[in-house]
């Protein structure tokens, strides 16, 4: 159910509750107050029948001159009194109190059928002190019994009058329709006026429905307008700051996968170029009649090249692909040591380029993967390498930074880059020189293998370069403390 | 002669290319990047022109874009199987597409279907008493006409565009027949006996043991 259906009824069943329920007190207590004067209108009655009674039954032995009445002359006269000229409309009755029979009675036929007032009349113990009130429902009508014990000449008597009390009831039941209907209306009146109140303290709410439903259906640039009451501001904002945190990752999500698809992208394109040379070189030396030996030297040449190319390719993606995947054993490595092997295997490539590499470090132990590490330099040292001309040096450094972390450094004297392609040099097969790397038998993923590194020891790598003046790379990374 | 303009970057794979036009007696030029390849394009006077997409300088499609002006069929080399890419480049107006890495006689065949279609091949080939006229369908043996099935006449010529190569049975399966024969090579040898008997190419028509079959040329002996 919608919340203004919910609000609509609830107030509508409430709304008719609670009027009936105050209306019902209000009908009952006057209806009682009517039924006390009825009483009190009805025991006046009674006395006068009952003093009229009274009064007849001794006129009447007076006028007869006689000590006592015999019951008959009572009846007589008590039927006269009944149907005398000023009591047409008396309804009583008269019984005798000893064997309970009806001595004289008008308009008490009907009543007398009744096995209520049967039950009465014979149940009733006389007291002439107080009077008793009943009241029987006789068809339709409601009628009030007074019902008293008095003793005439020595008799004792049980004395009965009936009021018709009818209209008091039917007036209740009136009254009781009339609120019956009016609290309907009312309410309804009442609701209807709650409703359209509800409708438009909730229309923020749709419109944060419409926003939601648009957000959830992939637009994430739309924010919504912080409009309403306090409460529905406080949850734009938070539904914006929702959307905020939902746009970035989505961002960065799509980030990621358009990089890979590039990383995809460039893979196929750079296992596809030497594959192109090799495919087409074997091709010829198969179809071709006569290959003279220096077009097959050079053909195979080519091949044996391209192959070694792609090797180092995959090389390099498997070092990739493992960093992804393995833990890496972290210990204390001193990099004097390793400064120190690194030399030794550079020597040869070095002396062949006509390059001298110089080492320095202080006395510095950080904590690494020795294996990823010594790749990580010799990665950047054959970067200085292919980078550099005869007769240059290549610097190999570390020192204290002064904030607890050790800044590594490859520096070289060689061609240099533009700062263009110092910002794209970490991207996987970026190459500043597609010819020259190809060459020197790169495949474009060193740097992106070394940054790869870095990350899993929490180092930075930073490139630093000029055209013609050489090229720095600085690896920055957590010190272990001398113990 | 036919002269061929390569514009690849790839040192190699140019090399390649152009080893393997020159089996054909294709002459190629070289160009390693998109601007000198545009401007050699425009000054001389090509049959063809083989372009790379991924070029530094300029790339592919904008070289297309700068020399569509000469006229000269283009095929687009490249390595990017995007169909996207294909459509681009063909709707630029290049003729064909070849995707890296390719076969030496898939690039002649595909060279060779552009080079016809802007009718640079030659119409008639002539190998020893032997004359092949590709535009009329007839060939004639010391003068006189052969007859010869239409299959059997494009397996001859095919050969007859390939002297000297080696050609496998799959590919001129594909090339005669137009489509990858699955296990029909036998359909391959009765056209090459029939097209060996009627022309009498017995010694010059050789069978290449695994491989396929080979027409020698006149001058080799």
């Amino acid at each position: 159910m919608k919340l203004w259906q919910n609000i609509f009824l609830s107030s509508l069943l409430l709304m008719i509750l609670t009027i009936n329920i105050v209306s019902a007190a209000v009908l009952s207590s006057s209806h009682k107050m009517l039924l006390e004067r009825e009483q009190a209108h009805a025991v006046n009655e009674y006395e006068f029948f009952a003093a009229s009674f009274s009064n007849a039954v001794i006129y009447e032995r007076l006028r007869a001159d006689e000590v006592i009445l015999s019951e008959e002359q009572v009846a007589s006269t008590a039927k006269e009194l009944f149907f005398g000229p000023d009591n047409d409309t008396a309804h009583a009755a008269v019984f005798s109190a000893s064997d309970r029979r009806l001595v004289a009675g008008s308009g008490f036929d009907e009543l007398m059928e009744l096995g209520e007032v049967q039950d009465h009349i014979s149940g009733y113990s006389p007291d002439p002190d107080t009077c008793q009130i009943r009241i029987f429902t006789l068809g339709k009508s409601r009628i009030m019994t007074v019902t008293s014990a008095m003793t005439v000449e020595g008799r004792d008597y049980i004395v009965i009058t009936a009021l018709d009390v009818s209209d008091i009831y039917a007036m209740r039941d009136r009254q009781r329709d009339f609120v019956r209907k009016v609290s309907i209306i009312s309410a309804a009146i009442v609701s209807l006026i709650l409703l359209v109140t509800v409708i438009i303290l909730l229309r923020p709410l749709s419109r944060l429905n419409i926003y939601t439903k648009a957000i959830a259906g992939g637009n994430y640039k739309i924010r919504i307008r912080k409009k309403g009451s306090i409460e529905f501001r406080e949850l734009s904002g938070n539904m914006n700051a929702m959307a905020d945190s939902i746009q970035r990752n989505a961002a960065r999500l799509e980030k990621t996968a358009e990089d890979r698809q590039t990383f995809i992208a460039n893979l196929a394109h750079e296992m596809k170029t030497p594959l192109t040379s090799i495919l087409g070189f074997g091709d010829l030396l198969r179809i071709k009649k006569n290959v003279s030996d220096s077009e097959r030297m050079e053909y195979a040449g080519v091949i044996v090249e391209e192959t070694k190319r792609l090797r180092s390719l995959s090389g390099k993606l498997m070092e990739l692909v493992a960093l992804g995947g393995t833990e890496t054993e972290m210990e204390p490595v001193a990099l004097r040591d390793i400064f120190r092997d690194l030399e030794a295997a550079f020597a040869p490539q070095l002396s062949k380029n006509g390059l001298t590499l110089y080492t320095s470090s202080e006395e510095i132990t950080v904590m690494a993967d020795q294996e990823l590490l010594i790749s990580l330099l010799s990665n950047l040292i054959e970067n200085a390498v292919k980078a550099s001309s005869e007769g240059k040096r290549i610097a190999l450094n570390a020192r204290h930074n002064g904030d607890g972390r050790v800044l590594i450094s490859v520096a070289d004297e060689g061609i240099g880059m533009s700062q263009e392609a110092v910002e794209k040099v970490f991207q996987p097969f970026y190459m500043v020189d597609k010819s020259r790397s190809r060459k020197a038998g790169g495949a474009g993923l060193g740097l992106a293998l070394c940054e790869k590194i870095a990350s899993v020891h929490g180092a930075e790598l930073s490139v630093t370069s000029e055209i013609g003046k050489g090229t720095t790379v600085s690896l920055l990374m957590k010190e272990v403390e001398p113990s | 002669m036919i002269s061929i303009l390569i514009i690849e970057d790839d040192v190699n794979i140019a090399k390649m290319i152009k080893a393997t036009l020159s089996i054909v007696g294709y002459s190629g030029t070289c160009r390693y990047d998109g601007r000198s390849g545009a401007e050699e394009a425009m000054k001389g006077s090509y049959d063809l022109i083989l372009l790379d997409i991924m070029l530094p300088e300029m790339n592919g499609f904008e070289v297309m874009e700068s020399i569509k002006s000469c006229g000269t069929p283009v095929i687009f080399l490249t390595a990017m199987q995007d169909v996207a890419d294909k459509v681009k480049g063909l709707r630029l107006g290049a003729e064909d597409y070849i995707v890296k890495p390719f076969e030496a006689l898939e690039l002649l065949a595909r060279i060779d279907v552009v080079l016809r279609r802007s009718e640079k091949t030659r119409d008639t080939i002539t190998y020893g008493d032997l004359t092949a006229d590709i535009g009329r369908h007839i060939i004639t043996l010391a003068g006189k006409q052969v007859q010869l099935t239409p299959k059997e006449f494009d397996v001859i010529v095919y050969f007859l565009q390939h002297q000297d190569i080696a050609v496998t049975r799959e590919r001129l399966l594909s090339a005669v027949w137009g489509y990858e024969f699955e296990g029909e090579s036998r359909t391959v040898d009765i056209h090459v006996q029939q097209v060996r008997r009627k022309l009498g190419l017995k010694d010059k028509l050789i069978t290449i043991p695994k491989l396929g079959y080979r027409l020698e040329s006149q001058n080799s002996v």
